[in-house]
C-alpha cells in the first residue's frame, strides 16, 4: 500500500508539472490555432536561465527573472515568427515552431553541456514524511504552487477581459475581430502567459528528486503533449486532468514495471502514449475537447 | 615555463614507460647496424601517418556536445602527455584534434578528412562513434583507443578498451560491497540502467554476480532522458532491496540519492564509472552520495598523481579537471606502449602497430590506470578496477580500494 501511496503522490506531482506545461499548450492553441512545439527548449531555457542567475541573483530573484525571460523569448517568437505568419496554414506554422524550438534547443545543449546546473532551491534536497510515504518537499511545493496557479488561471480565463477575448477569438476569430478584439494581443498574450506557466514548470522540474538543469529536461515538455492531446487540445480543464492522468500512469507503470514485464522493460516511458492513444480511440476529440461538427 | 612540473609528472611516469622505451632505444640501433639517435628512423618501416620524425594520430573527441566536458578533459590529458613524450627516443607525436559534437555522421566525416594522414587513433570518443566507425577503422587496420567500456568495443580489432568491460567492472563493485559486509549472500538488489549497450552490459555484471552469490535483482531499465528515478527506487524501497546498482548517467545518481533519501531508503549505490560526475558534489545530494555511493573504476583519483594534476592545472588554469584526465593520460601511455613496441620491431605501419597492440601483455602504466593483461577480442582487457568514493578532492573523489580483481571477475571476463 506504502508502495501504491508513493507512486500516486509521486505521479501526481509529476502531473502537476505536466499539467502547466500542458496548459501552456492549450493557451496557445486557443489563442493563436497553433500546435506550439516550443515549449520544450523554453521550458530548458527557463531552467538554465534560473540556474545561471542564482548565483549573482540569489534563489528568488534568479526564479522571477528566469521566468520572465521564458515569457519573453515566448513573446518574442510569437511576435516576429508567429505573429508574421498569420494565415499561413496551420500545418506549417506547427512546423516553424519546430524548428524555432530546434534552432533555441542546439544553442541550450551547447551551452549547458555535460554539465549538471545545479540550482540552489531553499528546501534543497529536503524531504516531507506523510505517514509512511515520503516526498521530496520540491514536489510537495510544486503541487501547492501548480494548483494556486492553474486556479488563478481559470479565474483570470473566466472573469478578466483578456479570458472573454480569448474564449471569443478561440470560438470565432473573424467575428471576434469584428467585434473590436485585437487577435494578435490576444494572442502575443497567451504565449506570454503559455511562458510563465512553462517557467514555472522548469524552476520545479529541477529540483529534488529530478537533478539540476541537464539537456534531458527537454524530454519532459514532449510527455506534456499527450496530456493536452488527450484533454483535448482546446481545453483548458482537460490540459489538467490529462497532465495528472499521464503522471501518475507514467509513475504506476515505472513503479510496478516488474508486474507488467510481459510488455517489455521501459514500459514506463511509452506509457504516456498508449494512455493518449487509448483515449483518442474512444473520445477523437480528447476527454474534454470540442467535437468538430462537420456537415454532409 | 611549465615544463618543470610537466617533466615531474613525467618522472612519475618514468617506471611505467622505462621498460618500453629502453628496450627499444636500446635495440632499435643494433638493428640499423649501431647508428645513434635519430638515425634509427631510417631503418623502421613506415606507410600512413609518419612525415620524417613525426607520428600524427587522430583525436575524435566532443568539445561542444554532450560529453564537452570529458572531451576537453581527454583531449588536454593527450596533447599534454605528447608534449613531453616520444617513441623510441626519436619521433614526435602531432595530435589531429577534431570536434564531434558527440555526433556519430560527423565523426564518420571527420574520420574519412583525416583518415590518410593520421597512423592510429589516440581517442574516439562515444560508444555510437566507435561503433559506427568500427567497419573502417577494422579495414584500414586503425589501433584505437576508446573512453567508453562497453564489451562490445573488445571485439573491434585493434580497439583497446582502457580497463575492465562494464560487466567486470561491477562485479569488482559488487565485490568490494559483499567484502566490506555491505551486501550479504541472498540479498535482494535493485538495478537501475540505460536501455541499449552500456546499460545491458552492467546488468549482465549484476546478473553473474547473482547467480554466483544467490542474489535477487530487480531490475529497471530506464531512458538516458528519464532523470526522475522517484518510480523506480520507490519500487526498490517496497521490493526490501539492501543495495541499489547503477549503470546509468550521474544526473539519475543524484536522482537516486535524493529519491533514497526523502524514502529513508538508507542502502549503498553501487555505480559503474560514469554514473559519477564531480559536478553531483555541488548538488543537495552531496552528502547523502559521499556516504552512500561507491564507484568501480579503470582510474584512481588525483590524491595518486598529484604532480599529473599539478602539470594539468598548470597547463589548463580554466579548467575544472575531472578524473578524466587520467583516463585521456592512460589512454595516451598505452598508445606509447604500442608506438614503442612497433618500433621496436621496426615496423611503424599501419600493420606493424595492430600487430604491436596485439601483442602487448601485461600491461602497466604506473597506476593510471587498471592493470591491462592484453587486448584479446571479445574479452574484458583487465579484471581489476578501483572502487571510489565521492569527496571534496580534486576530481570529486577518493580511493577506497585500490585495484584489485573480485572474485567474479575472471569468470565474466572470459
Amino acid at each position: 500500500m506504502t508502495q501504491f501511496l508513493s507512486l500516486l503522490l509521486n505521479g501526481i506531482s509529476l502531473g502537476a508539472i505536466y499539467a502547466l506545461i500542458a496548459l501552456g499548450f492549450v493557451v496557445i492553441f486557443k489563442a493563436s490555432e497553433v500546435v506550439s512545439f516550443t515549449q520544450g527548449s523554453l521550458l530548458l531555457l527557463g531552467a538554465y536561465a534560473i540556474a545561471r542567475l542564482s548565483d549573482p541573483l540569489g534563489f528568488y530573484l534568479a526564479a522571477l527573472v528566469g521566468i520572465a525571460i521564458t515569457a519573453l523569448a515566448a513573446f518574442v517568437i510569437e511576435r516576429l515568427i508567429i505573429n508574421r505568419l498569420r494565415g499561413a496554414p496551420v500545418i506549417s506554422l506547427a512546423i516553424v515552431t519546430i524548428g524555432v524550438d530546434i534552432i533555441l534547443l542546439t544553442e541550450l545543449i551547447r551551452r549547458i553541456g555535460s554539465d549538471i546546473l545545479n540550482v540552489p532551491h531553499p528546501w534543497g534536497g529536503d524531504s516531507v514524511q506523510i505517514g509512511d510515504v515520503g516526498i521530496s518537499e520540491n514536489r510537495l511545493i510544486a503541487i501547492i504552487v501548480a494548483g494556486l496557479l492553474i486556479a488563478l488561471f481559470f479565474l483570470a480565463f473566466k472573469f478578466s477581459s483578456w479570458g472573454v477575448a480569448m474564449r471569443a477569438s478561440a470560438e470565432d476569430g473573424e467575428t471576434a475581430a469584428l467585434m473590436g478584439i485585437r487577435l494578435g494581443r490576444v494572442s502575443a498574450l497567451a504565449w506570454v502567459v503559455a511562458g510563465i506557466l512553462t517557467g514555472v514548470a522548469a524552476l520545479f522540474l529541477v529540483g529534488s528528486p529530478t537533478p539540476g538543469v541537464s539537456p534531458s529536461a527537454y524530454t519532459v515538455a514532449l510527455r506534456a503533449f499527450p496530456a493536452a492531446i488527450l484533454g483535448g487540445l482546446d481545453s483548458t480543464g482537460g490540459a489538467l486532468v490529462g497532465g495528472l492522468l499521464i503522471g501518475v500512469a507514467e509513475s504506476l507503470a515505472a513503479g510496478y514495471q516488474d508486474d507488467l514485464l510481459f510488455l517489455g522493460r521501459g514500459f514506463g516511458d511509452v506509457v504516456p502514449y498508449i494512455v493518449m492513444i487509448a483515449v483518442l480511440l474512444v473520445r477523437p476529440s480528447g476527454l474534454f475537447g470540442t467535437r468538430e461538427l462537420t456537415r454532409v | 615555463m611549465n615544463l618543470g612540473p610537466v617533466s615531474r609528472s613525467a618522472a612519475a611516469l618514468a617506471a611505467v614507460l622505462l621498460a618500453a622505451t629502453a628496450g627499444c632505444s636500446t635495440k632499435a640501433p643494433e638493428s640499423s647496424g649501431g647508428g645513434g639517435g635519430g638515425g634509427d628512423a631510417a631503418d623502421v618501416q613506415t606507410d600512413v601517418g609518419v612525415e620524417g620524425t613525426t607520428i600524427q594520430l587522430g583525436v575524435l573527441t566532443d568539445l561542444t556536445g554532450v560529453f564537452a566536458a570529458l572531451g576537453k578533459d581527454l583531449t588536454n590529458a593527450n596533447t599534454l602527455y605528447w608534449e613531453d613524450n616520444q617513441v623510441c627516443d626519436t619521433y614526435d607525436v602531432e595530435l589531429d584534434v577534431q570536434d564531434t559534437g558527440y555526433v556519430p555522421q560527423t565523426g564518420v566525416q571527420l574520420y574519412s578528412g583525416m583518415k590518410d594522414s593520421i597512423l592510429a587513433m589516440q581517442q574516439t570518443i562515444g560508444s555510437p562513434i566507435n561503433t559506427a566507425l568500427a567497419p573502417e577503422y577494422e579495414s584500414d587496420q586503425i589501433v584505437n583507443f576508446p573512453s567508453a567500456w562497453s564489451k562490445t568495443l573488445t571485439e573491434i580489432p585493434g580497439t583497446g578498451v582502457v580497463g575492465a568491460t562494464y560487466d567486470v567492472e561491477i562485479s569488482n563493485g559488487y565485490d568490494y560491497l559483499l567484502q566490506q559486509g555491505l551486501l550479504k549472500e541472498g540479498d535482494t538488489v535493485g538495478h537501475i540502467y540505460f536501455e541499449g549497450e552500456y546499460g545491458a552490459n552492467g546488468l549482465a555484471g549484476s546478473q553473474a554476480v547473482a547467480e554466483a552469490k544467490g542474489l535477487n535483482i530487480v531490475e529497471a531499465q530506464i531512458k538516458s532522458t528519464d532523470t526522475d528515478m522517484s518510480a523506480q527506487v520507490t519500487q526498490f524501497k517496497a521490493a526490501g532491496v539492501k543495495a541499489i546498482a547503477l549503470t546509468v548517467a550521474p544526473a539519475q545518481t543524484t536522482s537516486v540519492a535524493a529519491v533514497a533519501q526523502a524514502q529513508g531508503l538508507d542502502v549503498p549505490m553501487l555505480g559503474n564509472n560514469p554514473v559519477f560526475a564531480p559536478g553531483l558534489l555541488d548538488g543537495p545530494t552531496a552528502d547523502w552520495l559521499k556516504t552512500h555511493l561507491y564507484v568501480a573504476s579503470p582510474v584512481s583519483s588525483f590524491a595518486d598523481h598529484a604532480d599529473l594534476l599539478d602539470a594539468y592545472q598548470q597547463a589548463y588554469p580554466d579548467v575544472t579537471p575531472s578524473l578524466g584526465v587520467l583516463v585521456g593520460y592512460g589512454m595516451a601511455t598505452l598508445m606509447n606502449q604500442v608506438l614503442d613496441a612497433a618500433c621496436e620491431n621496426g615496423d611503424l605501419t599501419r600493420a606493424g602497430l595492430v600487430e604491436a597492440f596485439d601483442g602487448l601483455e601485461d600491461v602497466d602504466t604506473g597506476g593510471l590506470v587498471v592493470p591491462i593483461r592484453g587486448f584479446e577480442n571479445g574479452k574484458s582487457p583487465s579484471l581489476e578496477s578501483f572502487v571510489l568514493v565521492p569527496a571534496d578532492e580534486p576530481g570529486g573523489a577518493k580511493v577506497a580500494q585500490d585495484a584489485f580483481e573480485g572474485e567474479f571477475a575472471a569468470d565474466i571476463a572470459g
